[in-house]
This record gives C-alpha cells, structure tokens and sequence, in this order.
C-alpha cells in the first residue's frame, strides 16, 4: 500500500458539442447521419496524487471542471485519456437518495440504496440502527419515503451513503443539504473519517468549508489544473485569480 | 469470464432491484400480485372467444395427454409469449427509466435489465403455477414434466434477456426504440403460432408451394422465428406430456446462447458510455 489513495494521471476528458443530433431514427435517415459535433475538452491532461487520509477539496469557478472530474473519480464517466487509479475502495455521493423507490418504505430503502452503493445485506443489517440514528427519522423508517420531508429524505440518504464506510468517499455539493445541526452532524462524520485514516474528496462553491474541513486542494480552471497542493495556499490562489467584487 | 464475475458480485443488486420492481408494482393496490393474472385472463377470454368459437382454429388434442380444451391449448402457448413481451418492453426501458441512477452512482449497469427480466420472471412463474394446476384438474399428467418445463423457460428467459439487453442499448440512443417495439411485437406474436396452430400455416404453405419458383416454401420461412420453437417444446411438454423433439430444443438453445452472447457483449462495450449517452 502506498501513501497516495488516488492517482489521476494524465486525464483528459472530452464531450462532444453538438450542433445536430437525430436521436430518432427517421432524422438520423434524413440527414443520413446521427449527428454533428465538435470535441469540448472538460479536462485537460490533469494530474495529481490525492494523499491517503486527506481531506481534498476540489475548487474552482462554474463550469470548470471539478463535476466531470467528480464523475471520473466515481467510475460514471471514463477519462479519454489517461488513468485514475483507486487504491481503496470508493464510494461516491453525488446524490443523496438517488434510487429511492418512493413507495417503499424507508427500511426497505435502506437495503435498497445500500446495495446499489456496494453493500452487502450482512453489512447493512449490521449498520441498520446507525444509519437511522444518524438519519433521525426513526418515527418514519416504515413509512413510504414519498411521504418523508424533503429533509428527511435527504438526510436517510445521506445517511445510508457515509455508513458505506469506503477507504475513499467522493462527495459533491451534497453538504448544502440539512439545518444547521445536520451539517454539523455531517463535519463531525468527516472528521471521524479522517481520524480513521479515510481519504475524503470533495468539490464546494463554499470556499468556508474547504477552508474549515479540507488540508489538500486543487484547483481547476476551464478543464486545466492552475495549483494543487496544501489547501490554504491553494485557496488563497484561486481567491486572487477572481475578480476583486469586495475590495472596496 | 471477468464480466460474469462481476455480475455474480452483484446479485445481492440484482435481488434487492428486482423485489424492487415486484414490490412497487402492485404497491396500493387491492388485488395485488392478483393482478398479474388479469391480462393473461383477459387475452385468454378475447382468443378462446374469437379465434376458438368463432374462427373454430382447432388444434389437435393432446397427445398422449388427451386434452382437448382450447383455452389450455392457447394459454400454454400465450403465457410464455407474455413473458417474452414483457422483457422485451420493459427492459428497452430500463435504462433510460433508470437514467438518474446510471448518472448518479457507480454500478454493474447490465442489473437494470436482469432486474426486469427477474420480476418478469416472478410473474410468469406466478401465472404458470396457476397454469400447471389447471391443466392437471382438466385430466394432464403434467406434474413429472414440471423439471423439463423450467429448462425451457430459463433458455427463453436468456434468449428474451439476450434481446432486452441490446435493445435497451438501443433506446438509449435512439428512443424510438421502444415506439417502434410495440409494433414489432405485434407483428410477432401474429407471425407465432400461439392463437392458430401450426398446421393451418403448413397448409396454406402447400397450397402456396415453393415461393418464386424456388422449393422455398412458406413455412421454411415462417419457423425461422424463433419463437415458433419456443412455442412448440412447451406445447409438447405441458399440453400434449411428452418429450420434445430433440431437435427443436437444440434450436430453442441455439437461440438463446447466441442471443445472450451477442446481447451481453453489446450492452459490455457501451456500458461505459452510458451515462454520458443518457
């Protein structure tokens, strides 16, 4: 085992702008091809080690990349060119409560998502009462979730999500989610993450919880890496780059 | 061989996705599982009335069972259809059904389609349970053919499986698929002899003779559907209780090998494009 939980080398990623696209067959026949496009490139031959038990923030403005980056991350998309090696195993948050059956009850969600994220039954019995404690909607767990609060929804799938308990966890934008004292919860799990030597990535507009919870970060802008390395520096880099809205 | 692995890794997936579908189906509904029975009743109404009273489509009793009943005859033939059907529909769906989960999380992608044929399969066993027991009160012996009739349905659940998965591929990018499906099965379950029987088709085939003066006749053509087979070795087993033509099952298994085998290749070298696809 070595002390890097991710390698991203030379990863490049490109989608295709289209200007036509006939996803039906008869436009496909009429214009005698599926489609026309050109190559956007939302990576740009990027490359770094995120450190093993870090917590690695992704920054950088809209549309620069870190999503597609995330994705790569996450096996959900596959890079042109270049590799990402995983030491560990992943899980990923992109969505909190995707695949939710919302007629289901809560319970038999719980086995439901556990499974698609990569748990065992064994494991998630052996969870069970955790992720409800954590999710706190233990008065509901035998109610059908499309009766649950928009909260609560998300915070049974949250729960169910960090009690994967990967080596590395990738999370998105998902921490906007929740009162106050869920995230707080959130953090505190991050934290708990961490001390038990777990890699954590995640991307954040909120430059505050980069600050507050991350040691590493990159920074991307249009698809290239401008800096990578220990967060504050990195931070501090990206904040020069911007505009200054607030000097005055 | 490192794909099968991966998919065995996912069965506890594929299990919890497919009671999924089972248990979300019926979900608030009075009957329940009930109503899996409803459209085969249905269709069985509507063909024995029309196609047995009416147009008189007389099919041989069973032989050796002796039974003589056409909504037996037909049931034996119309519930695998169903099956069949039900894959094919729904499984072109699944993926585009399931794109939020495809975009969102990282998984053995080919379990949404197994998913579909595994509650289908539910379903039909359901119906062919009550089936087994309906021919056995009307006086067939079926019950030492119920092994060799599950043989049969496994090889049509690969060939339907086969088919899903390189459709479902498919609608993804074309979402006309599924449009263009209703009718093609149509057209199929027509071209299949499961509301006529075969030997009217042979008939008119010798009155036809060979086709464009070539000693093609119409009815070589006709049992290149593969359902045709299908049909026919479960006749043999359930309506008529006996062994099929060794024959037949070998194409009935030639079918479904070479349509599992193309389907999964298929839906391997895209499944990586999916979510972008999608």
């Amino acid at each position: 085992m070595s002390d890097v939980a991710v390698r991203v080398d030379h990863v490049s990623k490109s989608f295709r702008l289209y200007h036509e696209r006939n996803q039906t067959i008869k436009s496909a026949i009429m214009r005698g091809r599926t489609s026309v496009h050109e190559d956007f490139w939302a990576l740009k031959d990027v490359t770094f080690d995120v450190p093993r038990g870090s917590t690695f923030g992704l920054i950088g403005s809209n549309g620069s990349g870190k999503s597609t980056l995330l994705k790569c991350l996450a096996n959900i998309y596959f890079p042109n060119k270049g590799t990402i090696t995983h030491f560990g195993r992943i899980a990923a948050m992109l969505e909190v409560g995707s695949g939710f059956h919302t007629e289901l009850s809560g319970r038999e969600n719980i086995f439901l998502n556990g499974s698609i994220l990569g748990m065992s039954k064994k494991e998630i019995t052996s969870k069970f009462d955790e992720i409800i404690e954590f999710s706190g909607v233990e008065k509901f767990i035998d109610q059908p979730v499309k009766n649950y609060s928009s909260g609560m929804y998300v915070r049974l799938g949250f729960a169910i999500a960090i009690n994967v308990d990967p080596d590395i966890l990738v999370v998105d934008e998902v921490l906007a989610v929740g009162d106050a004292e869920f995230q707080e919860k959130c953090f505190q799990k991050f934290r708990d993450f961490r001390k038990a030597g777990k890699t954590v990535i995640l991307v954040s507009h909120s430059m505050g919880a980069v600050e507050e919870m991350c040691d590493q970060a990159a920074w991307i802008n249009q698809g290239e890496l401008m800096a990578v390395g220990d967060a504050e520096s990195t931070i501090q880099a990206y904040k020069d780059s911007l505009p200054r809205l607030t000097e005055e | 061989m490192r794909y099968l692995r991966e998919v065995v890794a996912a069965r506890e997936l594929l299990f919890n996705l497919v009671s999924r579908e089972i248990k979300g189906k019926y979900k608030r509904t009075v009957f329940g599982q009930l109503w899996s029975l409803a459209n085969p009743l249905a269709l069985m109404i509507i063909y024995s009335f029309v196609f047995g009273l009416i147009f008189r489509s007389n099919p041989h009793p069973g032989d050796p069972s002796g039974l003589n009943v056409f909504a037996l005859w037909l049931l034996c033939g119309l519930l695998p259809w169903i099956f069949f059907s039900a894959v094919l529909t729904l499984g072109t769906g699944s993926l585009v059904a399931n794109a939020g989960l495809i975009q969102k999380v990282y998984f053995t992608r080919i379990v949404l389609p197994l998913s579909i044929v595994g509650s289908s399969a539910y379903n039909w066993l359901f119906e062919m349970g009550v089936l087994v027991i309906a021919l056995s009160i009307a006086g067939a012996f079926v019950l030492p053919w119920i092994p060799l009739v599950v043989v049969i349905m496994v090889m049509l659940a690969l060939f339907a499986s086969g088919i899903a998965l390189m459709l479902s591929v498919a609608n993804v990018y074309f979402r006309d698929t599924e449009y263009f499906l209703t009718i093609i099965t149509q057209i199929w379950m027509y071209l299949t002899p499961i509301i006529y029987p075969i030997s009217l088709v042979e008939s008119a085939s010798k009155d036809v003779g060979g086709l464009l003066g070539t000693s093609i006749t119409l009815i070589d053509i006709y049992r290149l559907n593969p359902m045709e087979h299908f049909v026919l070795v479960f006749r043999q087993v359930l309506y008529d209780n006996r062994w099929p033509d060794g024959i037949e099952m070998l194409i009935c298994l030639g079918w479904s090998l070479v349509s599992i085998i193309i389907g999964t290749l298929i839906f391997r070298r895209n499944e990586r494009n999916l979510a972008e696809a999608l």
